[in-house]
């Protein structure tokens, strides 16, 4: 009866505020499919409001071991109640753009997180963006190649090659040298065709630059996988969490932001694995690429869903909060920006998970940064970076050259 | 059993009569074709009619033949003979296992006989990563067969032995495709009278005669068939040997995945499409020649 009286006291009260407040911060005739930025969008308190007004998001293609995003989806549904659905994780950067060109309006993916190489296609078959431009609150941090002048698309992470292995195996390797050791025979795995996935060509590009080669040849790179493979100690079993477990590939070459998820898996399973950046090559990928379907079904979802995930901010994971709730999150009646500032953004997500932040360095000056997760042993000291040109021109040497290692 | 058989025989020879004398109107035939025209119009005509309209355009929607040069020139003319190689290797090594293993089955009865069958429909449609995964822990690197052999002092990796390369992957295939040779040819075999073999005998012919004039005339037709069928479902495997590879096999279904769903090339899904048409054309070649056998089979017999 009492509690009836007080919730009754609440709503009235919320009832009473709630016009004032939403009057004061969005005014009713916002474009949320068109609404460029934050300001256009009527301020933070609004964007939130009508986001948990949509209450749902639809991604795909994402994985929770990777780079973290189990932790960014947790935090989005707790701190907003909004429900993502994540139509296919295993998908692939040509998957997720054919879903916006060819799925039903209200199925297609509010945001989409691509390869770089893939930007190209994001035009429809006459020639305008599938994207709608929207430039974060973070925008003038992120590295102008990385971004579209016009907000159509921006960087937001990418990873550098690590090599991984069981801390039973009787060597540890550190360097892609290491690898030819006659301890590997068989099982030395990668995650598959370079010429498909994008971790796999990266690790045939660090390859080179570990055998005297550079981003723009990668031919060294080929001919030490040849060389590993007369060797005997490449295994053509593609490198998987659960080939890992299992000891059928003993050393093996991955995104540093998969290495936490895969190995906490693996210890789950018993399995201890270990990751070291290569002494003989630093190489980070080109990174992902966000952008906002043009017809997304969520426009306000999608804009909150990439201001979040680009947020800089330090504050609480989903999981810190522990049960407790501070923020009133079950009440719903904290204010959107309270709510957006109180939670860890994405960068710092990211940086859990081992990736690279693409607004990494700005937010070290800034000392923004959370501790990186200590599971990568060795120093990553100053990565190259390969250019997309760079990347497709490897990709055309090793469409003819990676079928005849 | 033997009553069900019975009245099936019975049931589809009053049918056969029935069609017989009832006269055809043409209108009443093509009400009957409708659903399977249908049919064949959703999901085979529509579908193929798409990928070769996606095919002849590029990125910025420009009509163009280009991509179909590309199928006969390096590392597409190769994959086209290496997909051809493994599904034709395979059709064969199956057919002939699965036909053997046929022959065999209708000779037994009971139990064994059913245990076989059912595992056979099982194994059929065990595809895919599992198999894949299956065929990793029995002989991989680490497997249940690679460590119980190395236990007898056979270290099967001490050699050039592999099996994920070509004569793995066609070995892998070999446990879905002899199960489902034995599921399509069993019933051919099994309509292989008794009485036509004791006639044989009764006339004095030989067992070999016995083979060559009435047995395998009789199966010919099923066999062909039954091969085309395996024929077609190794060259179109992807799952399987995706999970077993990292590009080092250049399958035609594995190409058209890194074109048209991967992470890396951008902007060549039209050749992808063209690689597809060009499987296309390799089915309609083999299904020809599959009709020419077949007819030059009749005529021998």
């Amino acid at each position: 009866m009492r509690k009836q009286f007080v919730f009754g006291v609440v709503a009235a009260i919320a009832v009473a505020i709630l016009p004032t407040v939403s009057a004061q911060t969005a005014s009713a005739d916002t474009n949320w499919a068109t609404c460029g930025d934050i300001t256009a969008c009527g301020g933070m308190d609004a964007l939130v409001a009508e986001a948990q007004k949509e209450g749902a998001l639809n991604l795909t293609t994402i994985l929770r071991n990777w780079a973290d995003y189990g932790d960014a989806l947790d935090s989005f549904k707790a701190a907003f109640g909004i429900n993502i659905a994540d139509d296919n994780p295993n998908g692939s950067s040509a998957y997720e753009i054919n879903l916006i060109k060819t799925a039903p309006a209200a199925t297609q993916p509010d945001v989409v997180d691509i390869g770089a190489s893939h930007i190209v296609d994001t035009a429809d078959s006459t020639g305008v963006s599938i994207f709608a431009p929207y430039k974060v609150q973070t925008w003038n941090d992120i590295p102008a190649t990385w971004k579209d002048s016009t907000g159509l698309w921006f960087g937001n992470y990418s990873g550098q090659i690590v090599i991984g292995y069981n801390a039973k195996d009787k060597v540890a390797p550190k360097s892609f040298k290491d690898l030819l050791n006659p301890a590997f025979k068989h099982s030395v795995g990668i995650a598959g065709d370079p010429t498909g996935a994008q971790e796999s060509l990266m690790t045939v590009l660090a390859a080179s630059v570990a055998n005297g080669g550079s981003l723009d040849n990668v031919t060294p790179g080929v001919n030490y996988f040849h060389k590993l493979k007369l060797a005997g100690n490449l295994s053509s079993a593609p490198a998987t969490a659960a080939s890992v477990v299992s000891g059928q590939t003993k050393a093996w070459t991955d995104w540093s932001f998969n290495a936490p998820g895969v190995a906490a898996q693996a210890a789950k399973a018993g399995t201890t694995l270990k990751y070291v950046f290569p002494s003989d090559a630093a190489v980070t990928g080109t990174p992902y690429i966000f952008g906002i379907n043009k017809n997304a079904p969520h426009p306000a979802s999608a804009r909150l869903w990439v201001e979040f995930m680009m947020s800089e901010k330090k504050g609480l994971l989903a999981k810190d909060l522990d049960g407790q709730d501070p923020y009133n999150l079950q009440q719903g009646t904290e204010k959107g920006s309270t709510l957006f500032n109180s939670l860890m953004g994405g960068q710092n997500i990211f940086r859990l998970g081992g990736a690279a932040p693409i607004l990494g360095s700005v937010m070290a000056s800034h000392k923004l940064l959370v501790p990186a997760p200590n599971v990568i042993l060795g120093t990553s000291g100053a990565t190259a970076v390969p250019t997309i040109a760079q990347q497709l021109a490897a990709v055309a040497v090793l469409k003819t050259a990676w079928p005849k290692i | 059993m033997t009553t069900q058989i019975q009245t099936e025989e019975v049931l589809t020879a009053s049918n056969r009569r029935q069609n017989l004398f009832s006269g055809f109107k043409f209108p009443k035939t093509f009400l009957g074709l409708l659903p399977i025209l249908s049919f064949a119009g959703i999901f085979l005509v529509w579908p193929l009619s798409a990928i070769f309209r996606a095919s002849l355009h590029d990125n910025h929607n420009h009509i163009t033949f280009a991509v179909y040069r590309e199928l006969f020139t390096g590392i597409y003319r190769e994959a086209f003979i290496t997909s051809f190689k493994l599904a034709f290797l395979s059709a064969l090594i199956a057919g002939f296992c699965g036909a053997a293993v046929s022959a065999a089955l209708v000779r037994t009865s009971g139990t064994f006989r059913s245990l076989i069958s059912s595992a056979s429909g099982v194994l059929a449609n065990t595809g895919g990563v599992p198999l894949a995964f299956m065929f990793i822990a029995a002989y991989g690197q680490d497997g249940l067969i690679t460590k119980f052999l190395l236990w007898l002092h056979w270290d099967i990796y001490a050699g050039s032995f592999d099996i994920f390369n070509f004569w793995g992957i066609l070995f892998v295939y070999g446990f879905f495709q002899i199960p489902l040779m034995v599921i399509i040819f069993t019933p051919a075999m099994e309509n292989m009278k008794k009485e036509w073999a004791e006639a044989n005998d009764s006339l004095g012919g030989s067992h070999f005669q016995y083979l060559r004039y009435v047995a395998i005339p009789t199966l010919i037709p099923a066999f062909l068939s039954a091969t085309l069928l395996l024929f077609a479902s190794s060259f179109s495997a992807y799952a399987t040997a995706r999970a077993m590879t990292i590009g080092n096999l250049p399958l035609v279904p594995l190409v058209i995945g890194t074109l048209v769903d991967g992470n890396v090339i951008p902007s060549e899904a039209n050749l992808g499409d063209a690689l597809a048409m060009g499987m296309v054309a390799v089915s309609v070649v083999v299904i020809a020649a599959y009709l020419a056998l077949l007819r030059f089979s009749k005529r021998r017999s």
